[in-house]
């Protein structure tokens, strides 16, 4: 794993040297004179080759240091920590959400395939797959925030709320509704599909057969004998949501204005503040890499033909 | 200008920002009207409920802050808000940008222009209870000189006497910034290597307490890791900071200039897609809206909003690269001025909303004047003039001189709805004039790198947020002339360089009004970028919000401890 991460940082750092500009190229206040310009660039190294500020970069990271972001002026950690645990709690009831729901429906559009219910699933699978956030996090905006007043247009909490407690949870989750229903729709779409195929492949196997023939109750067959098999590939799509758990949706959080990390990466990819970037791309490559770990291990929990010694 | 253009092409809007903090007001009505148009809203009795019950707070929509609340550091609009409620400086500037005593009750310049003397005014306190004093104000301005400082303010001191040795003595041998003096508990002086008229603008920085702030020489973290906790002598207690969220305020009870009449103040985050719906809906009572008709006739409709528009301090160009021998005869880019129909782009794109740029300095300035050339579209007049400068058009239509093509590469940048709506207003103008454009589209940091950093251009565009003041050194001087600078065109012209110096040297305003006003002319005449467009700043209103003063130089911070909420009926 370690190898690997080390790559990925050299591979970001590269390709982030390669873009052009640097995190003073962007100040373009004629009040801010060259000579303070070049100060600064000296301050944050930023007049040496890449591959020293590199060494530089590793040597703090060594240390347990990412630096500290240009444009925010404060140690790497406590900006990540201040956003990521917002899209954290987005990101998450959206899995929840998601997997509640795409996994029974793509068991019900197999086991009744080319049925109505099916047709209308797959449709609704395209429409979620097909829309895009910014036009349906718009829509969603129009209707229930200005039209009918049910849900704020945006933010995560009250402006100035002081609540604590269940009532500060209760805020967050009605602010939360609508970009949560931006966000499910899209993957439900995507879970759901997966499921279906998983699950029609099982369903024609010798063993499910057996099963019938057995005299299982369908329920039975359906739930316990099929499904455990077809999850088997869907976990592996679990363990690559947990990097996307961290992630951020950059989209739906800059139009609802969730305060999460997804506008914070855009932001230091156009203020070319790399310290920030490192510091959010590291921990996403160290997140997919555990991602599949997990994955891994889960295999054996749910595969029953994989065992550990 | 949309906020995400305004926030990049504008740069960091630093040079704006110190400007906001509040002064005495003392502008008559119709002095007002010159810089801020007011359409009252129609219906006020349309607000919403939500806004209505919200008796005792005002809800200021704003882009996300990056957080960096202190005066020496704040380099977005956004930040500089949140300094303005909490500090005050020891100037300010009135809504022509006219600088105006504040902590400061007075200032002195010297006969030479080097040695600024301010007097406090007494009796001014911090929130926390003690007095302001010149030692504060020593410590904010040294904090700057600081060899560990990191922050963009670096050249309001830069000029001070001391500076260098200060700055530059990594061992703490050196305990103080020569030119600053303080007399006694109320004088302070600081003292220029040489005059610099713009100077007194630096001066309008929020004061910070020194008793808190304090750090030792070469290490400014102390007062970094306090950029989330700011303390000044300003209206508003800084209450929480909920980041990409909201900042709460309350008011100040001991407010040197009286207690404020808003209770609390919440600047929550917005952006441009949903801002009229934020508005329109009563979860925000002031926010900046796009200038466009659209939006407007959106807020409009809701009837209870107030909408304020006013020229911003900004301006959108051209620039050319003058080291290319096409650009470098004044008469081709005359005739390239002729040649584009600005306002036809202007109303194509802002509809009304936006001007045409003549001269580098904003409409609302006192450097700006009316007496220059408009270059209005006149394509024969173009044609004339490049005739003239050797261009012969042939059978293709395309000029031509010493067999080379009259043909321009247009670098410009991504995602922008204005360089859309100019795109094919300039290909098709300039065709008609036999000249072709090329235009080659790249993100904005490369744009930049190659403009500034690189000069590897023929042609660009941008804009630039200019400052209060209208000295122009920091682009057009020779100096900047250089990899870096914001000379990126290279315009050397003699006359200029003389005012530009003249100017920053005379500290009478009357004299220097004129001398910018030579200047402008100058600019006009020569034309060292092609001008193109003035835009304007709207902000929509609530009704129940009365005594805002917004213009281009004086923003919603500006005398807040005055601003009120009423009833509507």
């Amino acid at each position: 794993m370690i190898p690997v991460l080390i790559g990925v940082s050299i591979i970001i750092f590269l390709i982030f040297q390669a873009a052009p500009g640097d995190a003073l190229t962007g100040m373009m206040d004629p009040k801010m004179s060259y000579e303070t310009k070049q100060k600064l660039r000296k301050q944050l190294h930023l007049d040496e080759p890449g591959i020293i500020q590199y060494k530089y970069w590793v040597q703090n990271v060594l240390k347990g240091d990412f630096g500290e972001s240009f444009y925010f002026k404060q140690p790497v950690g406590k900006v990540m920590n201040t956003y990521i645990w917002n899209s954290f709690y987005l990101s998450l009831a959206s899995f929840i959400l998601s997997v509640l729901i795409a996994i029974p429906i793509g068991v019900i559009s197999a086991t009744r395939q080319y049925s109505f219910m099916d047709y209308f699933f797959t449709v609704f699978a395209l429409i979620g797959i097909s829309m895009p956030s910014f036009f349906f996090g718009l829509l969603l905006i129009k209707w229930f925030a200005v039209d009918i007043k049910l849900f704020p247009v945006s933010g995560m909490m009250t402006a100035g709320s002081t609540a604590v407690g269940f009532a500060k949870f209760k805020d967050v989750m009605y602010h939360m509704t609508l970009p949560l229903i931006v966000l499910t729709l899209g993957s439900v779409a995507g879970l759901m599909r997966y499921t279906r195929s998983s699950m029609l492949e099982v369903i024609r196997q010798d063993y499910v057969r057996t099963a019938r023939a057995k005299g299982l109750r369908e329920k039975v067959v359906i739930y316990k004998h099929a499904l455990r098999n077809a999850l088997i590939p869907v976990v592996t799509i679990f363990g690559m949501w947990l990097p996307g758990l961290f992630s951020g949706a950059m989209i739906t959080e800059a139009i609802f204005n969730w305060p999460g990390i997804g506008p914070i990466e855009l932001l230091a990819v156009n203020n070319r503040d790399y310290p920030l970037l490192m510091g959010i791309n590291m921990l996403l490559a160290f997140l997919t890499l555990l991602g599949n770990l997990i994955a891994d291990v889960t295999y054996a929990l749910v595969d029953p033909r994989i065992r550990l010694k | 200008m949309n906020k995400k253009l305004a926030s990049f092409a504008a740069g960091l809007l630093a040079a704006m920002m110190l400007l906001t903090s509040c002064g005495p007001g003392k502008q008559t009505e119709t002095k007002r009207k010159d810089v801020a148009t007011v359409e009252k809203a129609t219906n006020p009795a349309k607000l919403p409920d939500v806004s209505k019950n919200r008796k005792d707070t005002l809800i200021v929509g704003t882009t996300a802050p990056s957080g960096k609340f202190n005066p020496i550091y704040s380099d977005s609009v956004y930040d500089s808000w949140v300094v303005s409620l909490v500090f005050d400086g020891l100037i300010s500037n009135d809504e022509q940008g006219n600088p105006t005593p504040l902590i400061a009750k007075e200032w002195k310049i010297s006969e030479d222009g080097k040695t600024y003397t301010f007097t406090l005014n007494k009796g001014v306190k911090f929130s926390d209870g003690q007095e302001v004093t010149a030692e504060d104000v020593a410590f904010t301005f040294t904090a700057i000189c600081d060899p560990s400082y990191d922050g963009p303010r670096t050249d309001a001191v830069s000029s001070l006497v001391g500076y260098k040795e200060y700055n530059e003595d990594k061992e703490g041998k050196v305990k103080e910034v020569a030119g600053i003096k303080v007399i006694d508990k109320y004088t302070i002086s600081f003292t220029l290597t040489e005059p610099k008229a713009p100077a007194i603008y630096d001066f309008g920085y929020g004061i910070m307490p020194k008793h808190i702030y304090n750090f030792e020489k070469g290490n400014i973290k102390p007062l970094k890791d306090k950029f989330l906790s700011p303390v000044g002598a300003g209206p508003y207690l800084f209450k929480e900071y909920k980041a990409g969220q909201e900042i709460v305020f309350e008011k100040n009870p001991n407010y040197w200039r009286g207690e404020p009449k808003i209770a609390k103040i919440v600047m929550k985050v917005t952006n441009a897609t949903t801002v009229i719906q934020e508005l329109t809906t009563g979860s925000v009572d002031i926010d900046s809206v796009p200038s466009k008709p659209e939006q407007i006739d959106l807020v409009k409709k809701a009837e209870f909003l107030d909408i304020y528009r006013y020229p911003s301090n900004s301006y959108g160009y051209i620039g050319w690269n003058l080291r290319d021998e096409k650009f470098k005869d004044k008469k081709v880019r005359q005739a390239l001025a002729y040649g584009l129909n600005r306002a036809g782009f202007i109303q194509a794109y802002y509809k009304g909303l936006g001007d045409v740029c003549n001269a580098p300095v904003s409409k609302a300035s006192w450097a700006y004047t009316e007496d220059v050339n408009k270059y209005e579209y006149n394509p024969e007049k173009a044609n004339k003039l490049l005739d003239e400068a050797g261009w012969v058009k042939k059978e293709d239509g395309y000029r031509y001189k010493d067999g080379k093509k009259f043909t321009v590469h247009w670098m410009t940048y991504t995602g922008s709805k204005y360089v859309e709506a100019l795109t094919p207003i300039l290909i098709e103008n300039w065709k008609q004039i036999g000249v072709e454009v090329i235009p080659e589209l790249m993100e904005f940091s490369t744009l930049a790198q190659k403009v500034f950093d690189e000069q590897k251009f023929e042609m660009y565009n941008m804009a630039w947020s200019l400052s209060i003041d209208p000295d122009p050194s920091g682009i057009f001087s020779i100096e900047q002339d250089k990899l870096g600078g914001f000379n990126s065109v290279g315009w050397r012209n003699e006359e200029s360089e003389k005012l530009i110096k003249e100017g920053l040297k005379e500290t009478n305003m009357e004299k220097r009004k004129e001398i910018y006003q030579k200047w402008v002319k100058l600019a006009n005449e020569e034309l060292p970028y092609l001008f193109l467009s003035y835009a304007n700043d709207t902000y929509a209103v609530s009704a129940k919000v009365k005594g805002l003063r917004l213009s281009p130089f004086t923003d919603w911070t500006y005398d807040i401890h005055k601003v009120e909420l009423q009833d509507v009926k």
